[in-house]
Parts: structure tokens; C-alpha cells; sequence
């Protein structure tokens, strides 16, 4: 009797077929194991009952009704500006937009709980719509349209591409989870480095890896690596369930790839690693050979397998079975690397320098400290300022590659120092842009109001660099003069001067890692009327203008951010020794006159 | 003499044909093989053969030399060449697809189990630029290269494919696909300047040129045929095929004057 099969394409091929007996897609298999009742396949069953009980069985979630004219009419009217009214990702807005909008006609889904080469579920596409992509122009859908309304959209953007119809994706198994430890944390960061993430990546994940910046899409448009430490810019979501499903599944039409492959299937570490070494050799001995031979025959089954799957093709159940099983080893590694991406992440993007967060220059005796210095560890978290495309003012940059800087501040009875940090992928000296040749190259300004608003209700100068009536300050630092600060002044965006004379600016700036760190130290009084005095206990206003050449960004068409808050905390020591007393003496003084006065008084009545 | 006016005439004919397309907005469509509806493999006797060379028309463009922005220690080894127009002694012009694309029976691919498809990446450089690879058929990427590569193949009628190949894994297959479809675009984004062409191909009336610039088809049915051309930065001639006949057991010459697009 043959041992029966089943469809592949049906099935989730990295957990056993039984598992999946509550799923649509399997409603085929079903039918065949038992109208046929191939006692083969049911003994099988039998065999696979433990794995039912021990794995948890993952819902694919809901399938999509039927394309409607309804769904096609809230297609146009809400996805189509971006989307395009025939799905190609070409709507009006499209242009401005980086990422750009998603085409559907391509059947590529960036955000797939599928295998690598398949289409997404209809839960997939759900999610997004629901969710929005993070980092993207993509908004939730959540709370503006109905469940079914979203549904229908999932219907009706499956529309634009024909491979959905009948199509049963193959779901990455999840069962295999391996709990955040620093154990796996430890194991996911040497995979991290062997397996090539870090080309794009970045040594810490800071998306600044060697070739990211020459990665375009399938569509030739720029894109970028994630930063691990941005967890909260992924587009598909943060938590580990997340990271290993984009690794395992790849990212579609961008350049990230399945890393699924990245391992021998069937092979132990130790084979593997010989089957590497054997290959590396120029000439092999007699006994090599047929070692060689014994290893790939090993591998090329399980591969062939693996092969057979992705094409569609019937295997069986028994092959199957121990496919499965070699699977088990990947997918455990996996899982470490992504406990390991995850550790880098945030919880969350920080929230901003506002409240109990604004930025606060702590005082501190002596001198200040230096760029390199630990002191600035004795701040443990620093002021985080968001930053948006600047919109205004042509040029504009919708697009912004740098989406915040963070800073720390220290002052002493004369000075005033800074440590600002930002994360740019990459590091842009002076160059030609590539399509606008323009000069362009990394930059930040630190923009301050030349007069300090007396009370916080008073108009502050116009954000974007100022205004006729209130000028800024401005600290104008870039990496081609990275041990130099100009102030300059600016009554507008497109009025800006460099200062005549330049105070005393110490300067730092390196870029390290996918990260500039400039350190900044200036006195605190300078002669100059046209420069900011810092006072301690006011509340100044602080913003910030950022540059990344890279990202074409030169004069106005920067990052920036809005008004913020800085202040220099209050000096606690002089006053400490001088009010007390103050407040006694004035008491004492105060007493001893009513005493006077009591005393004389009741000399009076006597008299 | 009649081969040369053949020439010309098609290129004028192509050239008119192209404006009209490019004018219609089908630009596109124009980069793509021809393939027929359906295809029957069966044996072939007395079949016939058709060759001939490609010739690059006017003053060849020099091959830019790429920049090598990384891993310079395996990659940087020997120039790496922009190879979208390779012309050799002559004017050949190598990396074109000269095929039949109306055949709708003929010869099966070779059985023999000799004929590898591969592609090697050695010192982050595909070869071949151009790769024929038969429908249902695996490829194999090789890596002698010990540094990881991504092996991007950017399909659009089959699915796109997306893979790690690590240092560690010298040979990788890649699953076989089921369209006909091509040339398509095959990348490595971590070596940004890797690209070469995938043709999945239906039946095994294809050959790409070699550096004298010559293809050969061989043991074709005898009967009359539209022969195609393509090349990556001289298009197609799908809108003005050359005709040919080839007689049982003859042999048909036929040559082809490209030159670059627009």
C-alpha cells in the first residue's frame, strides 16, 4: 500500500498536518485521511496524537468574505490616495511617500506570517489594515473603520492579484517558542554576528551596516534597515512572535531575505561545520570523499524535502514527519536570534522631553565632563526629542531618516556643557547628491531664542529657525568641521548669519556605530548681545534641526523638532547657607522689635 | 549581403515598431521573452540548426569599472566590470538571448543528469550574467566566497524569491518555478553591485551568446519560426521578429546588428 500523501501547498509545513485539523486550509486533508482511511495515515495520527496535545494549536484567524462593491468603494475612497485606484501603489500622495505605499498588483506583503515565497494569510493583511505599519505613512484603521469594513478591504485588495485566488499560504510555526532569558539573549547575539545580520544591520543593530547604503527596494526606491534600537519603527510589530517571523520569513520586496536557509537542515552544528570545511579544500583524500559524500547525501535529502514543499509538491507524511523534526534545531536558533533583536529594542518609543522629562542641566562643582567621560552615566535617562520632516518651507523633506535626538546637560558656576546623541545609518561627508548635486552632508543645529520669553505664556520666536521680531541663537555644527561650533543667528528660515564673534565653544562631535554623540561646552555669560545667556532657573526654550546628507537633506529640507524645554536646575548650594540664616536673622530682628515694642508699651500703661 | 539588408531592415523596422510602443505606453512589455501558449516536448528528427553571431552596431561603450564598497579582501580581487554590454574582437556582442518564440513542439531538456544549472558568485560576481534556466527545473547557487550573499531573484509571474546564503553554505538550491517568465533580475543587496539575468525558460530553443557573440540552436523541427532576440541594455526585437526556415537536417545562419535602446 502506498503511503498517502497529501497536498503541500495546503498545509503549514513546519508543524506536524494534524495539528492543523481546525484550519480551513486543511479541510482537504481531512477528506482525504478519512474518507479515505488509509490505515497507514492512521496510525500515523496516532503516532502524531502527543503532538497535537503538546503543541498549542495557532488559529490563522478569519478568512476574508467575498470581494464586494462596498469594499471596492471604501477602497477608493480611503486607500486609493496612496494605493491607486487600480491597487499599483501609485496614488496621488504616493510620490512624497517613503516607504512607499504597498502595490498589490505585485503580491508582495512585507508583513507575512508565512513562509518565505508565500503570500500572506488574510489574518495578515487584517493586522495591517488595523494596526497601520509603524514608521510608515500607513494609519490604523482600527478605530476609524468597522471589522467588516476592514475585512471587506482585505477582500478587495486581494483583488489586484491573481495568484490569492485558491491560494493556501504555508503559516510559520510558532509552537517552538524559547523564552526571553539572557541565556538566549546570548546565543541570538552570536548568530547575529555569524549570520550576516550585521551586514546591513550594524554591529549594534543600528541599521548601520556596511551595505545599507546601497539598498533600494523591488521597486529600485531607497530603503533603509531597521534600527533595532527604534524597535518601536517596525512595521510589523515589536514583539518576538514578530522579529522571528521576519527572519525566518524575510521581509517581500525588500532586501531583506528568509534566513531560514542560513542553516543545513538535517545536518547537527558539528556536520554542518564539516560539510563546510570539506568544501573548502582544494583536493579531497580518498576518505574525505566518501565522507563528504555520506553528509550531502544526509543534507540533500532533507533539502530536497524542503525543495519538494516550496514547490508544491506531495511528500510524504514520513518524510514529513522527519523533516518536521529536523526543523526543530532552526527554528530553536531562531528563536534565540530573535530574543537577541529584541533585547535591543525599546519598549515603546520614549516619551518626549516634556513634563517631568524636560531637559535639566544638573549642577555640578568643578569642571565639566568631557565627551569620553563616565560622569555623564550619572544621568541615567536623557531628554528625548522627537523630530518630524520639515513640511513648510520648500525645500521639504517628507521623508525624514532621523526621527529624534536625545540630550544630557551639566553646568557649573561659569559653564554650561551638552551631550547630544542622534542615530544616523549613515555617515555623510561633504558630497554631491545624486540627484539633485547639491552639496549635502550631515549636520545639526541647536537652536535657542536670543532673549529668553519672561513668562512661559509669551510668544516664543517661530520654530523653524525664528522670525523678524524674535531671533535664534543657533549652534550650527557639521561632520566635515567636527571639532568647530558656528553660532550663528536667524530671523527666519531663509535668513540666517554666521556671527561676526565667535564665543569660546569647546566642541566633540564623532560618529560611532550608527551614532553622532557632539558634546558641547560654552560659559554661560558671553559679551556678546546676540547670544543666548544662560540663567540658571529660567526656562529656555531648546529645538533642534538635523541633517542626514544621505537622505538628500540640505538647507531646508531637514528633520526638525518643535519647541522644547531646557533649564539649568537651580544652583541648591549658595542658597542653602544664605536664606536659612537670612529668614533667622530677619526673625530674630522681627522678635526682638515686637519685644521692644511690647515692652515699651507696657511701660506707657504703667506710667 | 541579403543577411545584412535582413539586418538593417529589421532594425529599422524594430526601431519604428518601438517608438510606436514606447509612444502607447507599453515600453515595458517590450523587455520581456516571448513565449508560446503551450509547449509539447516530444523526440526530434532531422532537425536542423540555426546560427549566427550578434553584432554590437556603432562604438561599443566602455565597461564601466564598479565600485567595490565592500568586503574588498574577497570581492576586490579582480576588477569587477559593469557587464550590461560586454563587446568583444568584432564588435560581438556577448550576454544576448537569441530564441525561437513560436515553437509550440520539439525537444525535451537534456536528460543528462552532466548539465548543472548553477549560477557561481565567486568574488561577489554572478556567472553567467545570463542564465537560462528550464521551468520545473532547480538552480543551484554556488558560494566559494566565504562572506555571506542574498540571493534576490526579482520574479513578478512566479514568486519573488528572497535567501540567506551564509559563508557557510558554498552550494544552495533554489526551488524551481512553475511560469515561464523573463528575463528577470537577480541581486545580492548585500553586495549592491551584483546583478546579473534569470530567463526561466519553457522549452530549450535558447541560447545566449558567447564573447565571439555567436549562439547556436540546434536540432529544431524543421519549419518556419519567428526568431527573437534580447538583450539587457538593447531590448528585444519582439515587435519585428526575424522570420526563419529551416529545412530537415539544414542549417540556417542568422545574424543580428543591436545597438542600445532609445
Amino acid at each position: 500500500m502506498t503511503r498517502t500523501l497529501y497536498h503541500k501547498s495546503g498545509v503549514n509545513y513546519m508543524s506536524s498536518p494534524l495539528r492543523q485539523w481546525n484550519q480551513s486550509e486543511s479541510n482537504l486533508l481531512m477528506n482525504r485521511l478519512f474518507v479515505k482511511k488509509s490505515l497507514t495515515i492512521c496510525i500515523a495520527g496516532l503516532l502524531l496524537l502527543p503532538a497535537i496535545i503538546a503543541y498549542p494549536v495557532f488559529a490563522q484567524g478569519k478568512s476574508a468574505p467575498a470581494a464586494s462593491e462596498a469594499g471596492k468603494a471604501l477602497y477608493i475612497d480611503k486607500c486609493a490616495h496612496c494605493h491607486g485606484v487600480e491597487g499599483a501603489g501609485d496614488g496621488s500622495a504616493a510620490e512624497n511617500l517613503l516607504p512607499r505605499p504597498r502595490d498589490f498588483t505585485s503580491g508582495l506583503y512585507k508583513i507575512r506570517s508565512t513562509e518565505s515565497g508565500n503570500l500572506p494569510t488574510d489574518q495578515d493583511l487584517f493586522e495591517v489594515i488595523s494596526k497601520g505599519m509603524p514608521g510608515s505613512s500607513m494609519p490604523a484603521w482600527e478605530g476609524l473603520l468597522s471589522e467588516d469594513e476592514r475585512w471587506s478591504l482585505v477582500a478587495h485588495i486581494k483583488t489586484y492579484f491573481e495568484d490569492f485566488e485558491g491560494a493556501s499560504p504555508r503559516v510559520i510555526d510558532l509552537s517552538g517558542k524559547v523564552p526571553y532569558s539572557e541565556e538566549s539573549v546570548a546565543k541570538g547575539k552570536e548568530f547575529y554576528a555569524k549570520l550576516g545580520c550585521v551586514e546591513c544591520h550594524g554591529a549594534l543593530g543600528r541599521g548601520d551596516g556596511t551595505s545599507a547604503p546601497d539598498l533600494t527596494d523591488h521597486w529600485e526606491f531607497l530603503t533603509w534597515p531597521a534600527n533595532m534600537e527604534h524597535s518601536w519603527n517596525y512595521r510589523g510589530g515589536s514583539a518576538t512572535e514578530d522579529i522571528f517571523k521576519r527572519f525566518i520569513g524575510g521581509i517581500s520586496g525588500s532586501p531583506m531575505p528568509a534566513f531560514v536557509s542560513s542553516f543545513r537542515v538535517g545536518l547537527t552544528d558539528a556536520e554542518a561545520e564539516r560539510i563546510t570545511e570539506l568544501e573548502a579544500k582544494d583536493e579531497m583524500t580518498e576518505e574525505e570523499e566518501t565522507e563528504y559524500a555520506e553528509l550531502e547525501e544526509k543534507a540533500i535529502y532533507y533539502e530536497d524535502i524542503m525543495l519538494d514543499i516550496e514547490e508544491g509538491k506531495e511528500v510524504t507524511a514520513d518524510d514529513l514527519i522527519k523533516f518536521d523534526e529536523a526543523m526543530k534545531p532552526i527554528f530553536e536558533k531562531s528563536w534565540h536570534l530573535a530574543n537577541y533583536v529584541k533585547s535591543l529594542g525599546s519598549e515603546g518609543r520614549p516619551p518626549a522631553a516634556v513634563g517631568d522629562k524636560v531637559l535639566r542641566s544638573q549642577y555640578r562643582l568643578g569642571d565639566l565632563p568631557g565627551l569620553n567621560d563616565a560622569a555623564w552615566g550619572e544621568i541615567e535617562e536623557a531628554s528625548y526629542f522627537p523630530l518630524v520632516g520639515q513640511v513648510v518651507i520648500e525645500p521639504r523633506q517628507f521623508n525624514p531618516s532621523i526621527d529624534s535626538v536625545t540630550a544630557k546637560s551639566f553646568y557649573n558656576d561659569s559653564e554650561v556643557a551638552f551631550l547630544f546623541q542622534w542615530d544616523d545609518r549613515t555617515k555623510t561627508l561633504p558630497q554631491e547628491d545624486d540627484e539633485t548635486g547639491v552639496t549635502v552632508e550631515d549636520a545639526i543645529t541647536v537652536q535657542f531664542p536670543v532673549k529668553v520669553p519672561k513668562s512661559p505664556t509669551d510668544p516664543k520666536p517661530y520654530f523653524i529657525w525664528g522670525d523678524g521680531r524674535r531671533p535664534v541663537y543657533l549652534w550650527h555644527w557639521k561632520i566635515a568641521e567636527a571639532d568647530k561650533i558656528s553660532e550663528m543667528n536667524a530671523k527666519g528660515i531663509d535668513n540666517a548669519s554666521v556671527q561676526e564673534s565667535q564665543s569660546q565653544i569647546q566642541v566633540g562631535g564623532v560618529y560611532e556605530d550608527g551614532r553622532y554623540r557632539l558634546w558641547v561646552k560654552r560659559a554661560l555669560k558671553t559679551e556678546d548681545k546676540n547670544d543666548l545667556q544662560f540663567e540658571p532657573g529660567t526656562f529656555i526654550p531648546i529645538a533642534f534641526s538635523v541633517w542626514d546628507g544621505a537622505n538628500g537633506d540640505v538647507k531646508s529640507k531637514r528633520a526638525i523638532s518643535t519647541w522644547y524645554t531646557f533649564v539649568l536646575d537651580p544652583v541648591p548650594s549658595n542658597k542653602r547657607f544664605v536664606y536659612p540664616p537670612l529668614v533667622a536673622l530677619i526673625s530674630v530682628g522681627f522678635l526682638y522689635g515686637l519685644r521692644g515694642g511690647v515692652k515699651r508699651r507696657v511701660n506707657t500703661n504703667s506710667t | 549581403m541579403k543577411i545584412q539588408v535582413v539586418t538593417i531592415l529589421t532594425i529599422i523596422i524594430a526601431g519604428v515598431f518601438a517608438t510606436g510602443a514606447i509612444a502607447a505606453g507599453e515600453g515595458d512589455a517590450g523587455e520581456s521573452l516571448v513565449f508560446p501558449a503551450s509547449y509539447k516536448a516530444g523526440s526530434v528528427s532531422n532537425g536542423g540548426t540555426i546560427t549566427g553571431t550578434v553584432k554590437f552596431e556603432g562604438e561599443a561603450p566602455s565597461m564601466k569599472k564598479l565600485e567595490i564598497t565592500k568586503n574588498p579582501e574577497v570581492c576586490g580581487l579582480t576588477d569587477k566590470l559593469d557587464e550590461s554590454v560586454v563587446v568583444g574582437e568584432g564588435n560581438a556582442l556577448k550576454n544576448t538571448i537569441v530564441y525561437l518564440m513560436d515553437i509550440s513542439s520539439g525537444d525535451g531538456f537534456a536528460k543528462d543528469k552532466k548539465v548543472k544549472y548553477q549560477i557561481d558568485q565567486k568574488g561577489c560576481q554572478f556567472n553567467p550574467h545570463v542564465q537560462l534556466q528550464p521551468v520545473g527545473q532547480r538552480l543551484t547557487m554556488l558560494n566559494p566566497d566565504k562572506i555571506m550573499h542574498n540571493v534576490h531573484i526579482f520574479s513578478k509571474k512566479n514568486p519573488a524569491y528572497n535567501k540567506s546564503q551564509p559563508g557557510s553554505r558554498r552550494r544552495m538550491p533554489v526551488k524551481a518555478v512553475k511560469k515561464a517568465e523573463g528575463p528577470v533580475a537577480v541581486k545580492c543587496d548585500v553586495h549592491g553591485w551584483m546583478k546579473a539575468w534569470i530567463a526561466y525558460i519553457p522549452h530549450p530553443y535558447f541560447a545566449v551568446t558567447d564573447e565571439n557573440g555567436v549562439y547556436k540552436l540546434e536540432n529544431v523541427p524543421p519549419g518556419t519560426y519567428k526568431l527573437g532576440y534580447w538583450h539587457e541594455a538593447c531590448g528585444t526585437n519582439n515587435d519585428a521578429p526575424v522570420s526563419v526556415t529551416v529545412d530537415a537536417g539544414g542549417s540556417v545562419m542568422q545574424d543580428f546588428s543591436l545597438s542600445l535602446k532609445k
